[in-house]
């Protein structure tokens, strides 16, 4: 084995509890082979997931964050994905306005029912982050 | 043309007659012709106040500040409100603050100033313009702004040295008040709304990052933005770790597990971390009043990143940060037709 291992992003994956969490199980019940890039954090809703959350695990090295849940409609809070929606969309406006590759933050709406889409996103989602590199803008200097 | 007489006479009355407790104003400050923040509280005192292009701070961060201190002592306003001078923003400020019901309406009485055709000054532009030489006063006059320096009277168009933010006010009026002065020039835009904001955004993703990079290197955290902002009221704040309450009964366990979010060094990322998080908790909120462009040390354009939000919240949101006071809030609202087209 070579000294340099070969470059894999880190993903923080913020699922929620009612929909994604169960979707990315699913897929791993199904055997769905997909990269194993990405560390899930349940969360009870996106509707929870805070933009410092987002900040935060930039902050702390990530390469990517994926933030995802039940798809509109269908929130298990009636309401927690609209604001969610909202509230993504602001950060992500604002983290590309200082700069930062459009690809390192997505949100995808994920059933307990796709565990194929699940797959499908974390694929398209590892592919995007390689060509990119590591992140370093946002991460804190001494955490390597 | 605002008469300053009849701001004065206002003042008096309402203390004269105790229909105000104090009045929030401006009056002469002792660095040259910059007007600071007085706290009147006796008729004799409304001589002080003034009104000048360099009136530009957000009063509204003293109602907060007044509320604090009532609390803090457990008093309450024993009836009579704070009567506060409002230019536009500030009073967008102030609607802001009771839509958070941080107070009631009838415990501020908003003594509203309208900015005409003007608004106010920016020192960083008005110093270049100057070159060197000192003023020591400062007058509206229609378009122009008239400075009184060493060299005798200089008229200067408005539009060469005013902030950026007045350029591009839509709403120089103060729509909530009680009392107004001046009339209602909405509309009077000089310059297009977020003018600024669409030149820095005119530059590719690239460059932004790099005069950002520069920008947050450059940020002493010292909290003067977050000091000097009336909608940054909270006791805790959630990036800086001294202000989370310890009591003898905290145990060092507690203090252990708490979150720390992020460092309080004044290192690149955490920086970032801090100005970011602070735009998105001022996204619907930020009246932009500019107070923390102007209070940095450092020159960061904070102000870019809340009129970003602003930008976005108004575009794809169709929101304006202090409409009304019953009106919803950003981010604990949403409509059905919200973008979504970038969810996967």
């Amino acid at each position: 084995m070579s000294d340099q291992q070969p470059y894999e992003p880190k993903i923080v994956a913020f699922l929620c509890k009612w929909c994604s969490s169960a979707g990315s199980d699913l897929a791993g019940v199904s055997r769905i082979q997909y990269p194993a890039n990405a560390t899930p954090i349940t969360v009870p809703c996106t509707g929870a997931v805070s933009p410092m959350y987002i900040m935060s695990a930039f902050n702390k090295g990530a390469d990517g964050v994926l933030v995802s849940g039940c798809h509109i409609g269908d929130c298990h809070y009636l309401e927690g994905n609209y604001l969610a929606r909202r509230k993504m969309y602001l950060i992500m406006k604002l983290l590309e306005f200082i700069g930062v590759e459009q690809n390192r933050f997505r949100m995808s709406w994920v059933s307990a029912a796709e565990g194929a889409k699940f797959a499908q996103v974390i694929t398209d989602f590892v592919g995007d982050l390689r060509p990119l590199g590591p992140q370093d803008k946002l991460k804190r200097a001494e955490i390597k | 043309m605002i008469n300053l007489k009849d701001i004065r006479e206002t003042a008096r009355d309402m203390l004269a007659k105790g229909e105000a407790r104090a009045v929030i104003g401006y009056r002469r400050g002792s660095r040259g012709m910059l007007a600071e923040p007085a706290f009147l509280t006796k008729p004799e005192e409304a001589d002080e106040l003034v009104w000048d292009p360099t009136c530009f701070h957000n009063l509204s961060l003293y109602l907060v500040h007044d509320r604090k201190h009532l609390a803090h002592a457990g008093k309450n306003s024993g009836g009579a409100p704070v009567a506060i001078i409002a230019k536009g923003c500030d009073a967008r400020s102030i609607v802001v603050l009771m839509q958070e019901h941080y107070f009631k309406r009838e415990d501020v009485y908003i003594i509203g100033v309208s900015c005409e055709g003007t608004g106010v000054v920016d020192e960083r532009k008005l110093a270049t313009h100057l070159n060197g030489v000192q003023a020591s006063n400062a007058a509206f006059d229609g378009d122009d702004f008239v400075f009184t320096t060493a060299e005798g009277e200089k008229r200067i168009p408005a539009r060469e040295v005013m902030a950026d933010r007045c350029l591009e006010c839509r709403s120089p009026y103060p729509k909530e008040h009680n009392l107004v002065f001046g009339e209602d020039k909405t509309g009077r835009q000089l310059e297009a709304p977020f003018a600024a904001l669409d030149r820095f955004e005119a530059q590719g993703a690239g460059e932004r990052w790099e005069n950002w990079a520069r920008h947050f290197d450059r940020c002493i955290r010292c909290f003067a933005c977050r000091s000097v902002c009336p909608m940054c009221y909270c006791d805790e704040c959630v990036v800086d770790s001294i202000t989370f309450p310890v009591t003898t009964e905290t145990t060092a366990d507690e203090k252990a597990s708490r979150i720390r979010w992020i460092e309080r060094s004044a290192a690149r990322s955490e920086n970032i971390t801090y100005l970011m998080t602070r735009a998105m908790h001022l996204a619907g909120r930020c009246t932009d009043c500019g107070e923390c462009d102007r209070a940095c040390p450092v020159n960061v354009p904070i102000r870019l990143l809340n009129n970003k939000m602003e930008k976005e919240a108004r575009e794809q949101f169709g929101f304006e940060p202090g409409a009304s006071i019953g009106g919803p809030s950003l981010v604990a609202s949403f409509l059905d037709k919200d973008p979504g087209e970038f969810i996967r």
